[in-house]
């Protein structure tokens, strides 16, 4: 893994570990933290680590931003399918989020 | 569990001190009879002194004499006196190497019989030789000395009514006593009073070999019942250690469970309910904590699994079920289980580094030669676990207080200790004679 692939890995992980922190219920905040075991899984557990202190309190703000970095981990090699169903369980989780 | 064959050894023991006139007991008046009935007690009577020279060989290495030890003299070779425990353990070991009788068969152990006083000798040896599981030597490594004290005292109470029932069944055809039975029984006696000088703890009952708690397997039990397999089976599968991802889902599925059942928890144990919001409070911490946990050492993919299926089978429910106090007991069981279980799982990973930190920058090594740059570094071990977050908040918040165990000596003990001692009604009271 380079820096700049680390780099945004982290980045789209702060952010859904933020959007986790900030769900409004608790199933929200479980399938966010799924989607970031998810995100996990393909990287097979090598990830560095996140930080989800000091983010925007605006969830779709961060929602944007996590779909950004994750939609950019496609071009570090990251198979595009698992990207696409990374994002789609974002949405979903989304989804539960707004009720 | 000790607790449990040792209360029917006694039981049946103190029951056999009451009954006196054997002679017409073991048969009417055939003199044969007798003698084939007075040969099975003996067998059954080898089975359990067997087990009183074993269980004493687990217990003495752990018993200290109460007598003030003197300042050692080179000059002489250690000397053991006043340690009845070693007294009691020689007797027993040449009673039961002198006896020509060969301990009972487990064919005899299981083949109930009608006579009254075999079948109480037998349900003794049975309860014998399954102690032979509970004070055996891979159990006994567990034990304290205050524990190892009260099984001598058991077994000197045992010894002491073998002597008397031995004295007792003499007239006998064929029958054969216990050799050195005098010397038995004085060994016997000052065991129990060395004993009786300490502390005995009798949570020892609670020790001993327990059957293995296996998974409930079979197709999902309806409802409630299907919440609860699942649970069980997650504890159980727990017992692997699980990598760092499975533990997060693990971790993810108590913390919905403990939420999703506080509105059934509350219509019958607002309490409870209490305790459960303030699990899955803990959990939902653990599981941010957790984010920066990695490591592949471990599996855990059936847990993981089973973790799934609880949480999917408490969606299932309808939202009108009425929980039994039971089920919310047996929920509460498994939970401060499976709680004190992560707790170890997280301690122990951290500290043989089954689970490391993941590193918060990446470093940019400068003027390694190359033209790219790879990040050196992505994880580093944990040094102190208590240095980690989770770690702290799983001691602190997680861990389930120990509970105090209530230990008492039990309804059997005195009741052996009153049966040894015991003296048969006088000629007057005819039908408590019959009766017993």
């Amino acid at each position: 893994m380079l820096l700049p692939h680390a780099q945004t890995l982290a980045q789209a992980r702060s952010y859904v570990a933020a959007l986790a922190d900030r769900a409004l219920t608790l199933d929200a905040s479980s399938a966010y933290e799924r989607a970031l075991l998810e995100l996990d899984r393909v990287h097979g557990d090598e990830c560095p680590a996140l930080d989800a202190e000091d983010l925007a309190d605006d969830r779709d703000i961060l929602l944007a931003v996590a779909s950004n970095a994750i939609e950019d981990l496609e071009s570090y090699g990251i198979d595009p399918l698992s990207v696409e169903l990374i994002l789609a369980m974002l949405v979903d989780a989304h989804d539960l989020d707004i009720g | 569990m000790y607790g449990e064959n040792g209360a029917q050894m006694r039981t049946e023991l103190a029951a056999l001190l009451r009954q006196h006139r054997i002679m017409r007991r073991l048969a009417e008046d055939s003199s044969v009879e007798r003698a084939a009935a007075g040969q099975q007690i003996l067998r059954f009577r080898q089975t359990v002194l067997v087990w009183c020279a074993q269980a004493i060989g687990v217990a003495r290495p752990l018993t200290f004499p109460n007598v003030p030890q003197k300042p050692a003299d080179p000059f002489r070779a250690a000397t053991d006196h006043g340690a009845a425990v070693a007294e009691l353990a020689r007797a027993l070991e040449a009673a039961r190497e002198q006896a020509t009788t060969r301990p009972a068969s487990s064919q005899e152990f299981t083949t109930p019989s009608a006579n009254t006083i075999v079948e109480r000798w037998r349900l003794a040896a049975r309860a014998v030789a399954l102690a032979e599981h509970d004070t055996a030597p891979d159990q006994a490594i567990h034990l304290t000395a205050a524990q190892a004290r009260t099984i001598a005292g058991d077994v000197a109470a045992i010894s002491q009514a073998l002597v008397v029932l031995d004295r007792r069944y003499r007239n006998t055809p064929g029958w054969e006593p216990i050799a050195g039975c005098d010397r038995l029984g004085w060994a016997a006696l000052a065991t129990a009073l060395d004993v009786s000088l300490g502390q005995p703890d009798y949570s020892v009952d609670q020790t001993g070999w327990r059957p293995r708690t296996k998974p409930i397997g079979g197709p999902a039990r309806p409802g409630v019942l299907g919440v609860l397999q699942a649970e069980h089976n997650l504890l159980v599968r727990l017992a692997a250690f699980p990598d760092a991802m499975n533990l997060r889902l693990v971790v993810d599925s108590q913390r919905l469970l403990s939420a999703g059942l506080v509105p059934y928890a509350e219509r019958i144990d607002p309490d409870l309910a209490g305790q459960w919001s303030a699990r899955a409070e803990t959990y939902s911490r653990i599981q941010r904590e957790l984010r920066n946990i990695g490591g592949r050492l471990g599996n855990g993919k059936a847990a993981a699994g089973e973790a799934a299926n609880a949480v999917s089978r408490l969606k299932a429910l309808r939202p009108e079920t009425v929980l039994e106090p039971r089920m919310l007991g047996g929920f509460q069981t498994l939970f401060r289980r499976l709680d004190s279980r992560i707790t170890d799982i997280l301690e122990s990973g951290a500290e043989r580094g089954a689970f490391v930190q993941r590193v918060t920058v990446p470093r940019l090594v400068n003027g390694d030669g190359r033209l790219v740059h790879p990040v050196r570094e992505r994880f580093v071990p944990v040094a102190r676990a208590a240095d980690l977050d989770v770690i702290r908040t799983a001691r602190e918040h997680l861990r389930p207080r120990e509970e105090p165990s209530v230990s008492s000596p039990g309804a059997s003990r005195a009741d052996l200790h009153a049966a040894l001692i015991h003296r048969p009604p006088a000629k007057g009271a005819q039908s408590d004679v019959l009766d017993l």
